[in-house]
């Protein structure tokens, strides 16, 4: 997975995308659900169409696959869409995977030819194609199975190798790991990527969780109430989110208010009391800073002195410790910043943590991303 | 008690005896239900399907008029097509009246509904997710009409099962447009109630018997057919 140095969103110099959209509206009751001005998927790339639920992300999908009617233009190979037959020839020329597998009832291996058997493949072919897909994800040993005899990993795995085995040139994932158990979703999610890679095939993948988002994207388009808030490379994106929201939905939990000053060439954010935070990249003017919880650490003394790369300590004391998963959530009080960091439960124990210890807490000034404060609301 | 038991002792050797007559009526009901029933799945699982995909203006009232036609007594489907076939209706020139095609017709009329509401029923049951990604698949319309139908081919089976029970055991309509001719358009529901207003209680016991025997069999092998269909 390539996260840096592709213009994925943009599109390649001299690269017609696979598949191009502009101007894509979708009405529903009066209220615009989706409102995309320009979209574009260069080959050999996937694209994450992230965003909260109703964001508009599986209609923008189901737009792009010709299974939904928008008013906007649409480029296939760089033809435009313009008929139902269009329509329909997208269709064929791509397959999709749902949040459900929607298998028949019937086996795996005639659901895996079912696609082929659409666009007349049969016989001989269509099982060695067939075959092959479900080589692909590991499913080959199911093949005689019957739909109801599967378990939901299973099934989903089918249900991607029924969309592989038509040799789409794009491939649509709409949030296919949504129903699956954290251990099923880890191991096809890995698999997903090595098959993905393998076959360098373009793909949208709608999906609400941000780490599924973090393994797959090349280019990520963020999305909330049908509108792009924000697109380009997955990297710039996780790195760079342009508003709170974004931010937010990310998993920059803490905020903290305060003003960009520049200090002799270096971004400081002047905090309430006065004191001040290292910034990596900042503009002037009043501002958000935001942390990742994984980005802060805590100690039980402060480091000394050229020891480490933190360039923002401050000494606090703990507040609450909250069970999160495996991790734990320490909030730590420093004045009038409050930390939050993710730690293990290990590292609980050896820090002696508990609510009321002084500890230290630090991030590197790369760690905070800093945002344009929004508008107050009033 | 003793003329009940003998007239069951009478049905079983009119049964076993091969009586001409009681199979001739049983072969009628069969043939007349059976081919009523076809027509009615030939005509009515598309048109349930159809009506369960297919949005358009008036659907609400075609749907409505459907599900009515299901409570409709049969004996007031034959009386309308009493009417209709009879010598002075409008279609009265055909001829059909009380011959084995007018209860053909009834009985028609009297799955037709059941049949496609049911299918409809069956169809709109499944989940419209699985539509979409048929679709997605690249599948036609037809493919993907298929496909449903196939999908929901345990429910369709039902739809008929029920269609059927209710064309052997219907006993109003047979009777009004039939006539309940002896020898021509007498079949089991008919026979039975014939042969208990004349006194011919064994005769009656044998074609109930024979009904019973044949609604089980018939449903029975349905029921097989479709419980191995779960199976694939």
């Amino acid at each position: 997975m390539t996260t840096s140095g592709n213009t994925a969103a943009t599109g390649r110099a001299g690269q017609a995308p696979v598949l191009a959209a502009s101007e894509i509206r979708v009405v529903r009751a009066g209220s615009a659900i989706v409102a995309v001005d320009r979209f574009e998927l260069p080959e050999r790339t996937t694209h994450v169409l992230l965003g909260p639920n109703g964001a508009g992300k599986s209609t923008f999908l189901r737009v792009l696959n010709g299974l939904e009617r928008a008013t906007g233009r649409i480029w296939f190979d760089g033809r435009e869409i313009a008929s139902g037959r269009d329509r329909r020839a997208l269709r064929r020329a791509t397959a999709a995977v749902f949040q459900r597998s929607h298998l028949l009832a019937t086996s795996v291996r005639a659901n895996v030819e079912m696609g082929l058997r659409a666009r007349g493949v049969r016989g001989e072919e269509a099982h060695a194609r067939a075959l092959r897909a479900m080589e692909l994800v590991g499913v080959e040993h199911l093949a005689e199975r019957g739909r109801d005899k599967l378990s939901g990993g299973e099934a989903q795995r089918v249900s991607v190798a029924r969309a592989l085995a038509i040799e789409p040139r794009v491939l649509f994932m709409d949030e296919p790991m949504a129903s699956l158990d954290p251990p099923t979703r880890r191991s096809l999610l890995a698999d997903l990527r090595s098959v993905i890679a393998d076959l360098s095939i373009a793909v949208v993948w709608v999906t609400h969780d941000r780490d599924e988002a973090v393994a797959v994207a090349d280019a990520v388009t963020f999305l909330s109430g049908g509108q792009v808030r924000q697109t380009g490379p997955a990297g710039d994106v996780f790195q760079r989110p342009r508003t709170t929201e974004i931010a937010h939905f990310l998993g920059l939990e803490l905020y903290i208010d305060g003003e960009v000053v520049l200090d002799r060439g270096e971004a400081r954010l002047v905090l309430a009391d006065g004191t001040s935070i290292v910034c990596g990249e900042a503009e002037p003017g009043p501002s958000v800073g935001c942390l990742y919880p994984e980005d802060v650490v805590l100690f039980r003394q402060p480091p000394e002195e050229g020891s480490t790369s933190l360039r923002n300590i401050r000494k606090g004391t703990v507040t609450s410790i909250e069970t999160l998963g495996r991790v734990r959530q320490v909030t730590v009080a420093c004045g009038v910043l409050t930390l939050v960091a993710t730690v293990t439960q290990a590292a609980v124990a050896e820090l002696k943590l508990e609510v009321g210890s002084p500890v230290f807490a630090g991030f590197k000034a790369s760690a905070l991303h800093v945002l344009p404060r929004p508008p107050r609301r009033t | 008690m003793g003329q009940i038991w003998e007239g069951f002792e009478e049905a079983l050797r009119l049964l076993f005896s091969g009586d001409a007559e009681v199979y001739q009526i049983a072969l009628r009901s069969l043939w007349v239900s059976t081919l009523a029933l076809t027509i009615a799945a030939v005509i009515g699982v598309p048109l349930g399907a159809a009506l369960a995909q297919i949005r358009f203006w008036g659907r609400g009232g075609v749907v409505s008029l459907v599900n009515t036609g299901m409570g409709v007594p049969p004996v007031v489907v034959g009386l309308f097509v009493g009417l209709l076939l009879a010598r002075n209706g409008p279609f009265g020139d055909l001829r059909l009246l009380y011959s084995n095609q007018a209860m053909v017709i009834a009985q028609l009329v009297i799955a037709l509904p059941i049949v496609v509401g049911l299918s409809m029923a069956a169809i709109q049951h499944l989940d419209e997710g699985l539509r979409m990604q048929i679709v997605a698949l690249g599948a036609g319309r037809l493919r993907t009409f298929w496909l449903l139908l196939r999908e929901a081919r345990i429910t369709l089976m039902a739809a008929l099962m029920v269609a059927y029970g209710a064309l052997l055991s219907e006993v109003g309509a047979v009777q009004v447009v039939g006539g309940n001719i002896r020898g021509q358009t007498q079949v089991l529901t008919t026979g039975i109630v014939e042969r208990m207003r004349s006194g011919q209680q064994a005769t009656a016991i044998a074609l109930g018997i024979i009904l019973m025997l044949l609604v089980l069999g018939v449903l029975g092998g349905m029921t097989i057919i479709q419980q191995r269909s779960r199976r694939t």
